[in-house]
Formats: C-alpha cells, structure tokens, sequence
C-alpha cells in the first residue's frame, strides 16, 4: 500500500513536468502580442517601452530558456509574477477558496444526485422513473451547460430572485448553489447511468443470490450488498469527473463572476499573460492527480476483493 | 467598448437632467455600487490607468472637459503661451493629495517623467510624446540616458514651464486626461504599491486595502478635502465584471446599482427601465478602413463604390436598435468640431455604386472584410457583407474575426486582406484628436496607411494656430481634405447607456460615455 502511494506520487512528477511545458508552449504559441495586448488595444507602444515590458518578464528570449526560467522558479516554490506584477501565488491564494467552495459543491451536488437517480432508475428499471431518469439526462446532456446557466441566471435571479445571480457578496453556500447546480450538471446523467447500469448488473449477481438466501432483508441487501458493490465504478468516475469540473469552472466562474481559479484562467488567456495561466493550470492539474489517488485508494474500502500494491 | 484611449471629460449628456453643481459642502451621503470592466481598475497609476469615470474620481488633472465640451482649469490657475510651443503653466493654491501633501508642480513633474520614462513601461507613456526631451525617454534601442522630460520645468512651488516638440493650441485637452494627473512623494517609495492603492486629488479616495491580488472590487470614499465640486455619496463601491452582459443581469437582479448597458442589453434597457436609462451618444466613430497599401482600394472609385453600398440608416434601425445615430463624418457633434458632414459618399446609393464600381474595372475574385471581437462589431461586419454582396454583385466574400491585440499588428503589418471595420474614439474632445489619430501620417492608429500633404499642413496650422476657434476651423478644414479622398467609410456613432437602481438620481456620462461618479446622489 504505502509503496503503491509512493510509486504513484513519483509518477505524478514527469506528469506534471509535460504537463507545465505543453501548456508554456499553448500560451507561447497563442496569436497576438503579449506586450500590446498588456498595454491595450489603443495604446502606442514605443520601441523602448516594448523592449522595458519584454525584458521583465523575458519575453525576448527563446521559448526553451523562457520555459527554464520559469520551471526553475517553480522548483523553487516561486510561481512567478504576472503581467500587472503581482506574484502568482498571490493570485492562486486569493482565488482558490472560491473554486474549491465551488468544486466540493458540485461534487457532493453529482454524488447525491447522481448516484440517487442512478439507483431509483435500476429498481424501477422499465418503469416511469427509469424512463424519466434516462429521458432526463439525455435532455441535460443535450442543453450545453453554459445555457443553462445563462437560463438558470436569469430565471432563478433575475425573475423570482430566489438566488444571488453573481459574485461571492451573499457567501457559501447561498452564492454558489446555482453556479454548483449548472455546473453539476456536466456530471450528474453520467453518473446516474453508469449508477443505473451498475446496479443493474449486480442485482444479478451471485453474491446477492447468496445474501438474500442468506435471510437477509431486501433493505439490507440493496444498500449494503449492492448499492456499495455499484458504487466502484461510479467513485472512479467521480475522480475523472473532477478534470471537467475544473474545466467548466472557467466558464461557469466568468458566467457568474465568481473570482476563483477558472475566472483567473480566463482573464490571463486573454491577456496573453502566461504565468497565471501555466501557474493555474500545473495547480489544477496536481489536484487532479491527487484526487485521483485518493479515489483509486477508496476502491479497497468498497469492495474488499481489490488489493493495491 | 474600447474606452480605452481618452480623456476624462463630461460632455453632453442625453438626459440633461443633471442640477446644478454647488461647490458647497453637502450633507447628502449614502452608498452605491457600479459594475464596471476590469480594466477599469487593473492599474490605477496615472501613467498605466485606463481612463474611465473611475480614474476621473480618483485623480483631477490641470484642466477637465464641462459639460458642454469646453475645457476649464481645474488645478491649473491659468495656461498661458504665445507660440503654442511654450507653454506656462500655474496653479491654484489649497490642493492636496488625499494623503494631506500639497498638490505642487513638482507633483505632475514626478508623475509626468515617471509615466514618460520607458523603462516603468507604462502604457499610457506614448502621450508624452508631444512634450520636449521624450525622444530622450525612449530611444530606438538602448537604455535612456536620463528619466527627466527636458520640456517639464518646474519653476517654484506653483509654476510649470513646458516645450512642446511643436505647436499644439489643443495642448490644454491634452492636459484634461488622466495620464497627466499628479502623483504625491509618497507614491514613489513604492510604484507597485501605489498602483493598488493609489493616493490621487480627486473627490474620492481609494480606501484601504485597495485593490487585493485577484481581486474584484475596490472602495471609494469621499476625499472632504477636496476643493473642487464634492462627491454627492459618501461612499461607492467599484465591482468589476468580466463582460457587460453579467453586470447588466446582476443590475437586474439588484446585486449593483449602475451598470453599462451596450448591444442587445440597451434594447432591454429601453424597454425594461425606460426612466432609469441614461444614453449619450460617445465621442466615436464606427468606420469602414480601406487597406490603402493594396492595390485594388487605390482608385477612389471603388472606396467611393463601397461605402455608397452600406445601407447606414438599415444598419443603425435594425441590428442597432437606433442605438447609434449614422455617420457622415469622423466624429460626432458631441465634442468641439463635431458633427461635420464631409463625407460626401456616406449616403446610401447601390445603383452609383455600381456604376462607380464598374467605371473603376469592375471587381475580380475573392475578398475578405475584417473586424475585431465584439459582439456588435460582428453582427454590423455580417450585414455590411451582405450589402455588399448583393449591391455590388461581389459573389466571394468572407470576414475574420480577431482580438484587437491581434488585429491592429497585423493591420500595421499589412498582414490584413481586406476592408476592416474599427471603432476609434477621440483621445480628448476635440475634432483635432480624431483627425490626427485617423488620418496623421505619424499616427499609430492610422491603420489605412493614409498619407497626404496636404492633410499635414492644415493639421500643422491648425496646432500652431494662436485661438482655439481658429485652431479648430483649421481642423475642420483639414478634415474635409482627407475625407475627399474617403481613405476610410464613418458609418456610424455608437450611443452609450447606463442603467442605475430607483434610489439613485442626477447620474451623468462622460464624452466617453462613462459615468461621471460624483455626480450620483443617492436618495
């Protein structure tokens, strides 16, 4: 186990390597000129000015030195500053609690629904709920997310004034619950399908032959025989999830102007300014990956049968 | 939307409704919140501030732009030259920074060579280039040899002298801008702090902690110090939006109390708050540019053929709203010299066109019209494809889309293939700034590539003229020379909105179309 965690945590480091250099080199290769899109699209650059600005952030030289210099900063714990000279991790600490207030929202918002649905469908299979369920999500999954959210916005803010429709003024969880809910919904018809058929399954199987044989209650049987059994698949769904989740936040953040990391990424694609961006970016990606352990981790305590070493 | 380049000025505002402005003390207070774009307080240094209602609250400048598009002192006494070259400038007495320091010549010296000195980088620096001794601040290559403007002397604690490279009557526009404002002693300990958390002589200040990293709003209060026309609310908080569109739902769902309404959102702004819609047509003109350096746009038939084939006024009525009023010349009638009809072919006349068209050659093969991201920008591009289209039986045509930090070096580049459909606003009010910044062959935003002579030389006069009155006839003039050879198409003024809640009365625009803060009462 612990040399499982081990080898699994040095693996994450040439991850993350390719991980900074790809995306370097995407913002290195973005179209357009760092220098004037920092002073603006009116604005007059002068030729001493634009060398100024270039030197400071080594602009001017090759992609490969540019790239080392900022990887050595990295090891150093030093994210660099960006184009408005405000350290990186400055940004990532202001940002952050915003995002993840909005992820473990979202998540908790998948899982529930998501695993619920998923599991009322399977014991009603063929009946109105399956149909419901099944008809439901493919309509999610048909409405882009970002619609919805736009409709979500207007209709529960605007119209009925139930929810905040932007910034964090209202605070968790008032102000995040209908960025969460839009944003869950990425999730949630995967989830509940793969719940659906992975219920379905094992309420064929022969273990649960074996327990209800057994004198056990039908309760008893679905939730602690079957449900949890089901619920393998589903968990590593839920650990790759969280790389969409993260993604949408880039949107569904600038949708409901919410400052978090996506709303960060964002405002720094647009600005040309690659520090923030690649510094972001290695974060989200390293949460990903540790997520992802923890998750592959979790399989042993579902189903006693897998064994990590 | 690109406000970026311009000054800080009233001008006239559609809704007229603005009281009288006592400079008396007033008890009134109160709160309010604006939704405003990012970069309206990204920088808040004079040299690399956007200039904006916000920076206009912050800081006051030697001179402003009333109401009626007149420039006025403000800390300047008087601004005296008899050449337009030399200019001798002198200040009123009792202005303070927020911070207590006496706001004194040297203040808008320091500011000044710090904001012309390459390498701070500040991107509003390029506005010195008028001044004596930038050159020296920016050289083509290398290091300056000093950060001192030899045009800027500060002689005594009130009086300033400055050289000009030449003659400029508008000079005192020039000073209205944001850029030209003062910075305290104390700035300069800490150029990054002070960005953050400026100390300016405006009617409100920055309060602590101002602008947080990754941060999304900053607060105003009212400066009591302040020896101008005060602030009416005591208090305002600045929350910044990644695009109109969400400041104006969360208007609607009262989450802010002043918001931009542009595009579609000003249509639903009429409709929705008809008595809470403040509209001001902005000191800009939407164009169509023709690419001068490509052959097939050098015979003036053919500029003449595209613009007599854009139906202006269907433009303006339908996919506008009637939010814009058509073009027929470079600048509305909003800023001095405005509202000229010099272009003679800006009306809309598909059969000349096609005529005119033919007796040029006809057109042979593909073309591709450009634009930059905006929403509006794009819709007009479309429509003005398909005029062309079907008035001058142009079959192959297409459009591309770019940022503007991409567009405008490839526009410079002559990387572009076709016509290009821009916004350009004046950077001070006055016909003069448009002109120069169109068509003036040294100008960085003359992306056609217009050149002419004669041009030039009325420019020149019309700078070094000894009244403004004259200064500006001469533009005027000037202006009409350069519209006859129609190197680019006015189509239209964009027209600008703000929407704020019921509590609040007396808001104004600018000439930019921004919202003039003090002057928001709150009830």
């Amino acid at each position: 186990m612990a040399s499982y965690v081990l080898r699994r945590i040095l693996l994450m480091i040439p991850v993350l390597l390719g991980t900074t250099f790809v995306i370097y080199a995407a913002v290195y290769a973005l179209p357009g000129d760092p220098v004037q899109a920092l002073a603006g699209p009116d604005h007059v650059v002068t030729p001493a000015t634009a060398a100024a600005i270039k030197e400071h952030y080594h602009l001017g030289d090759p992609f490969l030195v540019q790239y080392w210099h900022y990887l050595t900063g990295l090891l150093h714990g030093d994210f660099g500053i960006d184009l408005a000279n405000t350290p990186v991790s400055a940004i990532i600490a202001a940002s952050w609690p915003v995002t993840v207030k909005l992820a473990v929202m979202t998540w908790i918002i998948e899982a529930v629904a998501g695993v619920g649905l998923g599991y009322l469908a399977a014991l009603r299979a063929g009946r109105l709920p399956d149909l419901a369920v099944l008809g439901g999500s493919s309509l999610v999954l048909g409405v882009p997310y970002f619609i919805t959210a736009y409709v979500a916005q207007i209709v529960l803010g605007v119209k009925l004034h139930w929810f905040p429709v932007s910034g964090t003024d209202d605070g968790w969880p008032l102000s995040y619950l209908v960025p969460a809910l839009c944003l869950a919904l990425l999730g949630v018809p995967e989830i509940a399908r793969l719940t659906r058929a992975s219920v379905l399954e094992n309420l064929g199987a022969d273990f649960v032959d074996t327990a209800t044989a057994k004198g056990l209650s039908r309760s008893r049987v679905l939730v602690r025989h079957v449900l949890r059994t089901s619920l393998v698949p589903v968990v590593s769904m839920l650990g790759t999830n969280l790389g969409y989740l993260l993604s949408g936040t880039i949107l569904i953040e600038g949708i409901f102007n919410l400052p978090g990391l996506g709303f960060q990424v964002f405002q720094s694609v647009q600005q040309h300014d690659g520090p923030t961006v690649v510094g972001i970016s290695t974060l989200l990606v390293l949460v990903f990956l540790l997520v992802n352990l923890v998750v592959d981790l979790l399989y042993g305590v579902l189903d006693p049968r897998i064994r990590l070493d | 939307m690109a406000l970026g380049a311009a000054g800080a000025l009233a001008a006239v505002s559609a809704c007229g409704g603005g009281g009288a402005q006592s400079g008396g003390t007033s008890a009134a207070g109160g709160s309010y919140s604006i939704g405003v774009p990012s970069w309206y307080i990204a920088h808040l240094t004079p040299g690399k501030a956007g200039f904006s209602g916000v920076a206009d609250a912050i800081w006051t400048p030697l001179t402003q732009v009333d109401r009626g598009g007149k420039v006025v002192d403000a800390v300047a006494q008087s601004l005296r030259s008899t050449d337009q070259k030399h200019w001798t400038i002198t200040l009123k007495s009792g202005w303070k920074f927020q911070n207590g320091e006496p706001v004194t010549a040297q203040s808008f010296a320091d500011s000044w060579n710090a904001a012309a000195y390459a390498p701070n980088a500040m991107t509003n620096g390029y506005l010195f280039a008028n001044i004596d001794g930038y050159a020296a601040l920016n050289p083509t290559s290398g290091k300056p040899t000093t950060d001192k403007l030899s045009g800027v002397q500060v002689v005594g604690a009130s009086t300033l002298k400055v050289t000009l490279v030449k003659p400029l009557s508008m000079f005192p526009y020039v000073l209205a801008g944001t850029a030209f404002a003062p910075m305290p002693k104390a700035a300069f300990k800490d150029l990054a702090a002070y960005d953050r958390l400026p100390i300016g002589n405006g009617p409100y200040q920055v309060a602590s902690p101002g602008l947080a990293p990754g941060g999304q709003q900053i607060t105003l209060k009212r400066f009591d110090g302040y020896p101008g026309a005060k602030g009416k609310a005591a208090q305002i908080t600045v929350k910044t939006y990644q695009t109109d569109a969400t400041a104006f739902t969360s208007f609607r769902s009262g989450a802010v109390d002043i918001a931009t309404a542009s595009g579609n959102d000003l249509s639903t702004a009429s409709r929705m708050y008809s008595s809470q819609l403040v509209t001001s047509p902005t000191a800009a003109v939407v164009y169509l540019g023709f690419p001068l350096w490509d052959r097939r746009f050098a015979d003036v038939r053919v500029r003449e053929a595209f613009s007599l084939a854009v139906d202006r006024k269907a433009i303006v009525a339908s996919l506008l709203q009637g939010h814009a009023q058509t073009a027929a010349g470079i600048a509305p009638n909003v800023i001095a010299g405005g509202g000229g009809t010099d272009c003679a072919d800006c009306s809309y006349d598909p059969a000349r066109a096609r005529q005119l068209l033919a007796a040029a050659g006809g057109w042979k093969g593909s073309l591709t019209l450009w634009t930059k991201q905006d929403p509006d920008m794009q819709t007009v591009l479309e429509a003005i494809v398909n005029q062309l289209r079907s008035n001058l039986g142009i079959s192959s045509l297409s459009m591309k889309v770019q940022p503007t930090d991409q567009i405008y070096p490839n526009l410079l580049a002559h990387k572009t293939t076709g016509p290009f459909l821009l916004y350009m606003g004046a950077s001070y009010p006055n016909l003069y700034s448009q002109a120069d910044q169109l068509f003036g062959s040294t100008s960085g935003t003359n992306v056609g590539g217009y050149k002419s002579g004669a041009f030039d030389s009325l420019m020149n006069r019309a700078a070094a003229a000894t009244t403004s009155g004259a200064g500006l006839k001469l533009a005027q003039q000037a202006t009409r020379t350069a519209m006859a050879d129609l190197p680019l198409a006015p189509l239209y003024y964009p027209v600008s909105g703000a929407v704020h809640a019921k509590k609040l009365s007396g808001l104004q625009l600018g000439y930019l179309g921004d919202v003039d803060l003090s002057s928001v009462t709150v009830r």
